[in-house]
């Protein structure tokens, strides 16, 4: 087939179409990812009381610290989703969030008697909360990766890398539903580090997946 | 695994006619493709057709112009164009969204044979700096491709292609409905593009 003669048949397949195509097909990835880890952080971990913790400091310190980090990603991602995208002042918006968070953590773990930092840091579930994060942000980083494969990522290894991060950051979110941990140093290393961790495995695995 | 050696960039620059017309292009091409986004056939038509004359000239001075790939690539990235156009911003230029397209089509393309080629990140005008409509040999043969479709969607753009029909007089002529045969085409062409890409790989 001459090019001439392709070109004649694709100017055969057009209609109108409407702007915000890419920011709903993104969302609609998000909000399904969000339902399957919603499930089973609700069915298989279980949500702590949430009309009691609901009315504590430190459950809306996490859940801010995460939903915060979950916006950050979410724009990187549209940004990273077409061509010729600049990546703008969502990474350093991230960076701010956690430093924030390190700050929390510092005045946290000084004003604590020395005997109780490391318990303060560890809490009870240090070895479990970053795997599960990374486990959670599985289900949401597939839907994202079936939305940005329909979409045209021109940095691969990037947008796969954004794409991770934002599911860490969802998943860490819904994972505050179930984790009754209060403390700050806790939250900015573990939670960040599973973050950190999906984020690795998004630019990994996005290097071959989002291709097109 | 085939190496390339990299090319120091200046030279590459040096390749590359000088970019005189880089504004006017945009002017040009723009106002195009906001046509063509609100369905307008004729200006899609042109907007492909002036960009396959960029693709092909680009990919020749990256390739190398006797190399037979070239309009493979072409069509891959005029596929790509059509089926992403919904992933252009109507507010922002458009020529740089192009030419970071086909600058990934080049990446892609180097990667699938397994090359290490670093593809460097350039001003768009390194994708408008010099046209060729002299259409060039082909390795893969998007017809002997769609043979491979289902007789119904294989007739239906045969009748689109090689009896210039429209969509809606096909889809009168196959007993279908005017809109499932705009579906019918618009998968064929996803299809294609997708084993365009496999065939190449």
């Amino acid at each position: 087939m001459r090019t001439a003669d392709l070109i004649e048949l694709l100017a055969h397949d057009v209609q109108a179409t409407p702007p915000g195509g890419v920011s709903r097909k993104l969302a609609a990835a998000l909000a399904a990812g969000a339902l399957v880890t919603l499930a089973i952080v609700a069915l298989w971990l279980r949500c702590q009381p949430l009309l009691a913790v609901a009315q504590q400091p430190w459950f809306w310190t996490k859940i801010i610290y995460t939903g915060l980090l979950t916006v950050a990603g979410a724009v990187l991602v549209r940004r990273l989703a077409v061509p010729a995208a600049k990546t703008g002042a969502a990474p350093a918006a991230a960076a701010l969030v956690v430093l924030a968070m390190l700050a929390l953590a510092a005045v946290e773990i000084f004003t604590a008697a020395p005997g109780e930092r490391l318990a303060l840091w560890l809490g009870h579930s240090w070895k479990i909360c970053s795997p599960l994060i990374l486990l959670l942000a599985i289900p949401i980083y597939a839907f994202l990766v079936a939305a940005l494969r329909r979409l045209a990522p021109t940095r691969p290894a990037r947008a796969g890398a954004a794409a991770g991060f934002a599911a860490g950051a969802l998943a860490a979110t819904l994972y505050g539903l179930h984790c009754p941990e209060q403390g700050a140093a806790f939250v900015v290393t573990w939670y960040t580090l599973g973050i950190a961790a999906a984020t690795a495995f998004g630019a990994i695995t996005g290097a071959r997946l989002l291709r097109w | 695994m085939a190496r390339v050696r990299m090319r120091p960039l200046a030279r590459r620059e040096r390749c590359d006619p000088p970019v005189l017309q880089q504004d006017q292009t945009e002017e040009r091409l723009r106002p195009l493709m906001l046509r063509s986004l609100e369905g307008d056939s004729g200006a899609h038509r042109q907007l492909l057709g002036t960009l396959g004359s960029y693709l092909r000239g680009y990919f020749a001075r990256r390739i190398g112009a006797t190399a037979a790939e070239v309009e493979d690539l072409v069509q891959e990235t005029l596929l790509a164009v059509h089926l992403k156009r919904d992933t252009y911003d109507r507010s922002l230029p458009f020529t740089p969204w192009a030419y970071a397209l086909a600058r990934y089509k080049l990446i892609d393309h180097f990667r699938r044979r397994s090359r290490s080629m670093q593809v460097p990140l350039e001003d768009a005008g390194a994708l408008f700096a010099a046209d060729d409509a002299e259409e060039g040999a082909l390795r893969t043969d998007l017809d002997r491709l769609l043979q491979r479709l289902p007789d119904r969607q294989r007739s239906l753009i045969e009748d689109v292609k090689l009896q210039g029909l429209s969509v809606e007089e096909a889809a009168r002529k196959r007993g279908v409905t005017a809109v499932s045969a705009r579906v019918m085409l618009h998968r064929s062409l996803k299809w294609l593009n997708q084993a365009l890409r496999d065939e190449n790989g």
